[in-house]
């Protein structure tokens, strides 16, 4: 079984952002940088995957700049066979067609069973990645998934709907899993696998060699909405200021329904 | 010369950090009030991810990194929990590593491998009633019997006492020989008849570390339980303690790191006088201050580390490493205490008990003053 695991590496989002001078995207100097961590609930299925079938070959995936790296040799401790690193320093310029288009020339001739894929980055959070892989590779898609089961080439997946509902989909392989929060729980690569993660192939191919469509959007510009004006200041008895209390988080929340 | 870590080392450390913040710190305060060793989460954790045997060869079981991501680890590990910190030095600089440097083939296939994984578990009992920075003046002895030698005597503050299972110790096999050279050092299990334990220590800090008294009452151990040559024990003393003291001066930098993250957090948030107590000039000096010496006390563990890596001399700078980064760890914590005022005093806050960890690491594995006694010797050879 042959299985594509697609990461990104994303700034830690306790970071302090900054809008860059040309406006478009975040700066990066000083931050902070780590597996997108959806990407790392992708990693943990397949890896976890390969040990139930008793057999399997996973290549992960990453486009950037040489630091991208670093979160890939976290996904081959962690279990992964193999690393393709799509090199790319103008990777936060490209907009989600554009990085689907990358992902599926390069997996195109390469008959992988199942792919895996975070739902979305923390920082670009478009969703789309995925989804446009797997058209684009003509597979079906199976978004926001929070439990995966193989048997043969067929899955069972269980979806997370809105308002608690879960969904159940069948699908047969090849095919493409967006992996949502709640699927597994990422385990810390040991010791051990860190150090034999650099005797692992990582290859380095060219975003040149790979990407060979325009873009069809852009980002006009980034920024950090207006701060809005102060709380709200309840007022009364204590009994009455509890009531309203409650009735405000039923109402502007999810604490309490 | 290069300052910056390599791809496995920053791993390293972001793995272990994670780790920590995720699965130790939640409990450190509550161990601590406790007085409460969790062997599952502060040992058998720690073997999962192959902390255990970091240091030694994978033919030993252990992960084939290197003395840094040694340090890395126990740093990272202090600055949540300085008791699980110290758990994994005792376990891995003072007993693993005195079996991997002077034990046989047959003592490292039998011992260091169940040691690195992290199957079993290890302490080293050197200190005596009498005989502490003095250890040449060491009481316990051990007589030759037969085909074994016959251990009587007892040691005290032995770091993991009680839990762990093999105990390097440290004993006298020639009365007539001259102080340092009539010592000898074993390797012996829990549970051989004749070696007890003795009273609990009550601390003042690292609490959440058992620290017990270890007691040979006619324990008899067999020939191949001694470790290295006969009448070498000090040696092996001597070189264990150089390597011990960079998993305490990495100890103690983490625990200063912890404290230090402590105060500048409540520095930005706490205002007093309209403004958070970081805009002034008062606290930003010492945040300053603090920081600087926490890296030049890291920097100092990082060499140490390296040329313990590289094969080279490192007693001086494990040494010059270790009074570094534990002065640097009482004076930061007790900072810290001081910039979070009447909540740092508190429990309510870590920063207390940082500043109560902090004070073992000028104390054991060689005193400040001791410390200085062994870079002074060196310096006027």
């Amino acid at each position: 079984m042959k299985i594509l695991v697609c990461i990104k590496q994303v700034p830690d989002m306790e970071s302090k952002f900054k809008v860059d001078a040309a406006g478009t995207w975040y700066d990066n100097a000083d931050l902070a940088w780590r597996m997108n961590e959806y990407d790392e609930y992708a990693v943990e299925q397949a890896v976890q995957l390969k040990e139930q079938a008793g057999e399997g070959d996973i290549t992960v995936l990453s486009i950037g700049p040489d630091k991208v790296k670093e979160a890939m040799k976290k996904a081959l401790a962690m279990g992964c066979d193999r690393g393709v690193h799509v090199s790319d320093d103008a990777v936060s310029s490209k907009e989600p067609y554009q990085i689907a288009s990358i992902i599926a020339a390069f997996a195109g001739d390469k008959g992988f069973d199942v792919i895996f894929t975070g739902l979305q980055s923390q920082d670009r959070g478009s969703g789309q990645v995925g989804v446009l892989v797997g058209e684009l590779l003509g597979l079906p898609s199976v978004t926001t998934v929070v439990d995966f089961n193989m048997e043969g080439d067929s899955v069972t997946a269980k979806r997370e709907l809105e308002g608690g509902i879960r969904a159940v989909v069948k699908v047969a392989t090849p095919a493409l899993f967006t992996c949502q929060l709640g699927l597994n729980t990422p385990r810390y690569p040991t010791l051990p696998n860190i150090m034999k993660a650099k005797k692992k192939e990582l290859l380095t191919i060219p975003v040149a060699d790979l990407l060979d469509v325009d873009p069809r959007q852009q980002t006009a510009a980034l920024f950090f909405p207006e701060k809005k004006g102060g709380g709200l200041v309840l007022e009364g008895e204590v009994g009455d200021l509890a009531d309203q209390l409650v009735q405000i988080l039923k109402e502007k929340t999810t604490v309490l329904s | 010369m290069k300052f910056e870590l390599s791809e496995e080392q920053s791993l390293i450390r972001d793995t272990v950090r994670e780790f920590a913040e995720s699965e130790i710190g939640p409990s450190a305060a509550q161990r601590d009030e406790e007085e409460r060793f969790d062997r599952a989460l502060m040992f058998d954790s720690l073997a999962e991810l192959g902390l255990t045997g970091i240091v030694f060869p994978e033919e030993y079981g252990g992960a084939g990194a290197d003395y840094l991501s040694y340090a890395i680890a126990v740093e990272e590990l202090s600055r949540v929990c300085a008791s699980t910190g110290v758990t994994l030095s005792a376990h891995l600089s003072l007993c693993a590593n005195p079996i991997y440097l002077f034990g046989s083939e047959s003592q490292k296939q039998q011992y260091l491998t169940a040691l690195a994984a992290g199957e079993k578990m290890g302490a080293f009992g050197l200190t005596e009633p009498s005989a502490g920075s003095d250890a040449g003046s060491t009481k316990t002895t051990a007589v030759k019997n037969g085909d074994g030698w016959l251990l009587n005597g007892s040691k005290i503050f032995i770091t993991n006492g009680g839990e762990a299972e093999t105990y390097v110790v440290l004993a006298r096999t020639d009365k007539d020989a001259k102080k340092h050279h009539g010592i000898s050092a074993f390797i012996i299990d829990k549970g051989t008849e004749g070696f007890t334990f003795g009273k609990k220590e009550q601390k003042l800090g690292i609490r959440s570390s058992p620290t017990m008294e270890i007691i040979f009452e006619n324990c008899l151990i067999p020939a191949e339980n001694l470790l290295g040559e006969e009448g070498e024990g000090f040696k092996v003393a001597m070189k264990t303690l150089d390597g011990g003291r960079i998993g305490i001066a990495s100890q103690a930098v983490g625990i200063a790191q912890g404290a230090l993250e402590q105060a500048i957090n409540y520095a930005k948030e706490r205002k007093q006088f309209d403004k958070p107590i970081a805009a002034f000039q008062g606290i930003s000096f010492q945040l300053a201050d603090m920081a600087t010496q926490i890296e030049a006390s890291r920097l100092m563990v990082y060499n140490a580390a390296y040329r313990a890596s590289a094969g080279l001399s490192y007693s001086q700078a494990s040494a010059m490493a270790k009074l570094m980064a534990s002065e640097t760890a009482m004076k930061v914590t007790t900072q810290a205490v001081q910039i979070l005022g009447g909540y740092g005093y508190s429990r309510e806050y870590p920063v207390e008990r940082m500043m109560r960890d902090a004070k073992i690491t000028e104390i054991y594995e060689g005193t400040s003053e001791i410390q200085r006694l062994v870079i002074g010797a060196a310096l006027t050879r």
